[in-house]
């Protein structure tokens, strides 16, 4: 179960205002990484987030490159998901392969604004907000699995021990 | 039930089900990364896999592209980071002096129709120009593909779209690409494979074809595929020195998520504004404004057609007064006919920089940055603020940027 704040951002939300490019490799650990999330797009978001909030956005959140850290920021700033109209699909998977959830959910974007309360069941798929429920299909089983074990690699090392 | 174009090629890299909307685990031909994230595919790669090994060194490859020679410490660290793990996997580097490793893995035969390929460059899906799925992904996702050789991956929907009609020079293969992101936007394939049909398109050349594919990132799809055509197969076997290729077609009864069709007839030269690659517009609507630098290169546009066209265009004359025409040829093969065909002569004499083969000014590394204010044309595939510093860029095909070189103002072709 997932509770936080909102951060609220719009469409097309790219990776170089995520996790500026002029940071990739002069920021690598993820501390340092976290004081630079989304600068260019919210100055005030790395200074005022708290573990669990939750970024809602538009459609094609993540678009432009292939750069994980535009996942893994988000991650070592402590942020519980993101729930997005739609993702540009590289993103969607360095989100998962971290361990971050992404959830499209469109119907529910409009209706929340910055700073509101939700509360988030990726396993039932359900969404709370402002005493509504919002109910989104649930992520493929072999998606869920990944996100559960926290990520891709420590989600394949229990299943290659199980298989072992 | 038929298959599209992807579903026949993850079908044969896969044991699973494959039908849009699962997700299976896909064999791959190549795994590869850039000096981009290459050290963080390696860091990740000693955390999570201690001691071990990668599943295929003969499959595994890094290609330096993105700062390439190094320009600053930090990027020529990363690269030695990757150099040192090369040598003790056995792995083969393309290393800083090899051009754009997109294009070295077509050049070199690694990326065939057909084949499934994997790399830290979000612009990799070009490979459906030969016929190949490339894919673009991140430091835990290479760094799992180096240790076992697959990956996860969601099966798309595609999107059939028929380009009716031909157009006629000063119109290029990069004003046909423009036209398709203008009419589907950054979101409209989001998620989706396209495979693109039509007359003009089976007409391309091999670097038509690259220019077409090289944007299908900026559609926010998966990638694009095409018909096959004869510039394919002459490039693919000198590539491979082979020429028993089935290049992977769809079923007649395949199935599409959406069909579009447009007519390219009327087309005419275009060009992106700012911010956005989807801001498209005819050359004509913005003849005039200012340019002060000129890139012709990237992925999208660096082919030896594409900076021939541009020394064809110049040559005899001299780009205007105060404008900065940089050139990086994609590759060095591409570099070395330019060379010896002496179009870079040409180039030079009509007042060109010319680089090093790279991603060069696309990838925030060679042939330098714009500051604030200063206007530069790029035949690049993004405009996002700040991708290539901190001027206003606008995109646009080799015969504009020359013709636009040449008046030091926004300028249509069609004028020359």
């Amino acid at each position: 179960m997932i509770k936080g704040r909102v951060w609220k951002y719009g469409d097309d939300v790219n990776t170089d205002v995520i996790f500026p490019g002029r940071y990739t490799y002069a920021r690598m650990e993820p501390e340092e990484m976290a004081k630079h999330a989304l600068e260019d797009l919210d100055p005030n978001f790395a200074k005022e987030v708290k573990p669990g909030d939750v970024i809602v956005a538009g459609k094609n959140f993540g678009c432009g490159s292939s750069r994980e850290q535009a996942a893994t920021c988000l991650v070592a700033a402590g942020v519980g998901a993101v729930i997005a109209k739609s993702f540009a699909r590289i993103f969607f998977r360095n989100a998962i392969n971290n361990g971050l959830l992404a959830l499209e959910i469109p119907e529910a974007v409009d209706a929340i604004q910055p700073g509101d309360e939700v509360e988030l069941d990726p396993e039932a798929g359900i969404l709370r907000h402002k005493g509504k429920e919002y109910r989104f299909p649930p992520l493929p089983e072999a998606v869920l699995e990944i996100l559960r074990d926290g990520g891709l690699i420590p989600h394949l090392k229990k299943k290659l021990a199980k298989e072992g | 039930m038929g298959r599209t174009i992807i579903e026949k090629i993850f079908a044969a890299h896969s044991e699973d089900e494959v039908a849009p909307g699962k997700v299976i685990w896909l064999e791959l031909d190549v795994r590869s990364a850039r000096d981009f994230a290459g050290a963080n595919v390696v860091k990740r790669f000693r955390a999570a896999y201690p001691g071990e090994r990668v599943a295929d060194p003969k499959k595994t490859f890094f290609t330096f592209d993105c700062n390439a020679p190094a320009n600053t410490i930090a990027y020529a660290q990363n690269q030695q980071v990757c150099r040192v793990f090369a040598r003790e996997q056995g792995i083969k580097v393309y290393d800083v002096d090899s051009g754009i490793g997109s294009h070295v893995l077509m050049e070199e035969g690694l990326a065939f129709p057909g084949a499934t390929v994997v790399g830290t460059d979000s612009h990799l899906n070009i490979l459906g120009a030969v016929g190949a799925f490339g894919q673009g992904m991140g430091d835990v996702d290479i760094a799992f593909a180096f240790r076992y050789g697959k990956t996860w991956f969601e099966v798309p929907h595609t999107t059939r779209i028929v380009v009716r009609g031909r157009y006629e020079y000063p119109v290029t293969p990069k004003d046909l690409t423009l036209f398709l992101v203008g009419k589907l936007g950054s979101r409209g394939a989001l998620g989706r494979a396209v495979e693109i049909y039509g007359e003009q398109v089976e007409a391309l050349d091999m670097a038509g074809r690259i220019t077409l594919c090289s944007m299908a990132t900026e559609m926010g799809a998966i990638g694009a595929f095409l018909p096959p055509s004869e510039g394919l197969w002459a490039f693919v076997e000198e590539a491979t020195g082979r020429h028993d290729f089935s290049y992977p077609t769809a079923d007649p009864d395949a199935e599409y998520i959406q069909e579009l069709e447009f007519d390219v007839s009327d087309l005419k030269p275009l060009i992106v504004a700012p911010p956005r690659p989807d801001n498209v517009h005819e050359v004509s609507e913005l003849e005039g404004e200012r340019v002060d630098t000129v890139f012709v290169g990237s992925c999208t546009n660096g082919r030896y057609e594409d900076i021939r066209l541009v020394a064809e265009i110049l040559k005899g004359r001299k780009v205007a007064k105060g404008v900065i025409l940089k050139v990086a040829p994609a590759t060095r093969r591409v570099w070395g006919r330019l060379l010896k065909e002496r179009w870079l002569e040409v180039l030079h004499d009509a007042g060109a920089v010319i680089t090093h083969p790279s991603c060069a000014g696309c990838a925030q590394g060679q042939i330098g940055m714009t500051g604030e204010g200063e206007v530069q044309l790029s035949t690049g595939n993004r405009n996002f603020p700040g991708k290539q510093g901190k001027g206003p860029t606008y995109l646009c095909s080799p015969a504009t940027a020359a013709a636009s070189a040449l008046f030091g103002k926004i300028t249509s072709p069609e004028r020359l």
